[in-house]
């Protein structure tokens, strides 16, 4: 259980570094009315740092679950959850959003940017939970925006760029406040595949020349083999 | 950019839904400070009541009247002490038969003593030594005296509901407020020129009330005990007070319509607060998934809360301050002068004051917090997994 189904590609070197997520007999239940759904079982789960992961899975395997509770959005009803050197069962949601805000950069199917902010200042947001000054925080937005090629949309509303470019904007938000790990959910499933190529290569970047350890869930095989390793769920067990 | 800025970007997210509901809070503002207005203006002659005036009249009823020889026992210091000077005057109640104004206050004084205590009003020296000679003489305000379109030296008649038949007068003077909430629509003339004219049998020598000017204000209920006493054994009791309690004992008949007064108050804070109300769930509703992306990337249940409630109260701050701005220009700048002008008798001040402006705006803001309270807790404690879920 929880051992990659694919090889890491040549270069890779990810299986030798420590693993920056550990998860040890993860169980987690919902209840519809009075009967309990089981949606994780016994799962145990090592993600090396530095890896880009692609987690596949049909619709109701878990997939969303074990991303939410790997980016402290979620808690297992029961096991261990550590991540970038936290047990994440013993915070507190206040300590949660903190720990997100320093460790995790989201990047979503449906971009999710504030359509009432510039990609700028969309990019800005997390820097708002920062001390660092207006100032320092320009300085970063317009780098994480250079990284995704996009410093000439600064001051573009989310409805005046293309799904591809309000991915990228999105990407840029994730990483904008140097995160240790971005979890992506279905970064592509809005995209035509020209945009979603563009968004792999970029995932890649990120993974290869700055090191960002990248665990993403998709549907998408191409998507899938972009990745450096490749897991699947099914029914709550990674197979 | 700041943290407020998502809130101050949100306010105009829905342009139309902001809009109408900043006119709905503006125009629910400026009713409230209408209202308010009207309370204060109905309240003025209380709340600018001379401290050191006494007002003495029947026991039973303001409409009946006093003997007029009362004036000396209240006069005589060794009766009353502290007592510095007294006047009396009749009500007439005045119509100008040439249709100029429909009612207005005509009170029949004594026109030696009564400028000596009525000190608010200011009338030149050689008006009143031409009063003195002039037996029919008669002193306006000087909004009276523009709506009658009569200056001194003109002649004046007017009618009664009491009093029968053309009461011919000469304008004397023109009187001026020294007080802004002074009555600028009221019709003097003398006291007796009415008690000699045998149409006014029914008040010979009689006379509506007394006002009294006294030493020491602090010592006006011990004045006002001493010279009801003074009348006690008499076969017309009086009841004395000072001017603030008698200003009261007049509004009292009204007590009704002021109580409605503050209750549509009420009504209007309660139907602004539900306008809001429904305008924020709206928003915190659309924007659930939103909530969700921002505690996603970090932000504390406690900042979602702040971003609804500051929503909440700069919408309900901004509609405020509207529905202030339409006050200074409607009440203050069109209705106000107008009702001083023709209603002077009853609201010789109407203008929005200060205070009643900035109590509405503080229940604004409270009705804004009060509005985005319940959304504001709904959506800082939902679960994050629970509103990315959440598909509209």
């Amino acid at each position: 259980m929880g051992e990659p189904t694919a090889e890491a590609k040549s270069g890779d070197g990810a299986s030798a570094k420590a693993s920056i997520v550990t998860l040890k007999s993860i169980d987690k239940s919902f209840h519809r009315g009075k009967e309990p759904i089981r949606v994780l079982e016994k799962l145990d789960l090592d993600v090396p740092t530095g890896s880009f992961e692609a987690l596949m899975g049909p619709s109701g395997s878990g997939k969303s679950t074990l991303l939410n509770i790997i980016a402290g959005l979620d808690r297992p009803t029961s096991g261990t959850v550590l991540v970038a050197g936290s047990d994440l069962t013993k915070m507190s949601d206040g300590e949660l959003a903190k720990w997100r805000s320093q460790t995790i950069g989201f990047v979503f199917q449906s971009f999710n940017l504030i359509p009432v902010l510039t990609a700028a200042q969309n990019v800005e947001l997390p820097l708002l939970l920062t001390s660092l000054s207006g100032a320092q925080r320009k300085k970063h937005v317009e780098t994480a925006l250079r990284i995704v090629g996009l410093e000439d949309r600064m001051e573009h509303y989310p409805r005046q760029l293309s799904g591809g470019q309000e991915q990228r904007v999105a990407i840029a938000r994730a990483i904008v406040n140097d995160p240790k790990i971005i979890v992506a959910d279905e970064p592509t499933g809005d995209l035509d595949r020209k945009s979603a190529d563009d968004v792999l290569t970029l995932m890649e970047k990120l993974n290869k020349e700055l090191g960002k350890t990248i665990f993403m869930v998709t549907h998408d095989p191409a998507a899938a083999e972009r990745a450096s390793v490749q897991r699947k769920l099914d029914k709550g067990a990674l197979l | 950019m700041n943290s407020t800025t998502y809130a101050r970007r949100n306010l105009f997210r829905r342009r139309g839904r902001t809009i109408l509901t900043l006119i709905t809070i503006a125009v629910a503002g400026l009713i409230f400070n209408t209202i308010r207005t009207v309370d204060y203006a109905w309240k003025v002659g209380v709340n600018e009541a001379a401290k050191d005036r006494l007002a003495t009249r029947h026991k039973v009823s303001i409409t009946m009247q006093l003997p007029k020889r009362y004036i000396d026992d209240i006069r005589d210091p060794a009766k009353v002490p502290g007592i510095k000077a007294a006047t009396w005057a009749n009500w007439f109640g005045a119509k100008d038969p040439r249709g100029r104004a429909q009612f207005f206050a005509g009170i029949a004084v004594d026109h030696q003593t009564w400028f000596d205590v009525m000190d608010e009003m200011k009338v030149e020296p050689a008006a009143l030594e031409e009063w003195k000679r002039t037996n029919n003489g008669a002193i306006l305000g000087d909004l009276l005296a523009k709506t009658l379109e009569v200056k001194v030296g003109d002649d004046l008649t007017i009618t009664s509901d009491i009093y029968p038949g053309d009461w011919k007068l000469k304008v004397v003077g023109i009187y001026t407020p020294l007080r802004k909430t002074a009555d600028r629509n009221s019709l003097l003339f003398r006291w007796d020129f009415l008690n000699n004219d045998p149409r006014a049998t029914y008040s010979k020598e009689k006379i509506g009330w007394v006002m009294s000017r006294i030493d020491d204000p602090s010592k006006s209920a011990e004045i006002s005990r001493a010279l009801d006493k003074l009348f006690d054994e008499r076969d017309d009791q009086t009841v004395t007070m000072s001017e603030r309690t008698f200003q009261l004992s007049f509004l009292g008949g009204f007590s009704a319509i002021l109580s409605a007064f503050d209750l549509v108050s009420v009504v209007i804070l309660l139907i602004m607060l539900l306008v809001l109300a429904n305008t924020v769930a709206m928003s915190v509703r659309e924007r659930l998934h939103e909530y969700g992306v921002l505690r996603a990337i970090g932000f504390s249940p406690g900042a979602i809360f702040g971003f609804i409630l500051g929503e909440s109260m700069l919408l309900a701050a901004v509609g405020g301050l509207l529905g202030i701005v339409l006050t200074l220009l409607l009440v203050n700048g069109v209705v106000g002068p107008a009702i001083e002008e023709n209603m002077g008798g009853f609201f010789p001040y109407f203008r929005a004051p200060t205070a009643a402006l900035v109590m509405a705006f503080i229940g604004t803001l409270v009705v804004g917090a009060a509005s985005g309270l319940v959304p504001a807790i709904g959506a800082s404690r939902r679960k994050v997994t629970d509103s990315l879920r959440r598909v509209d």
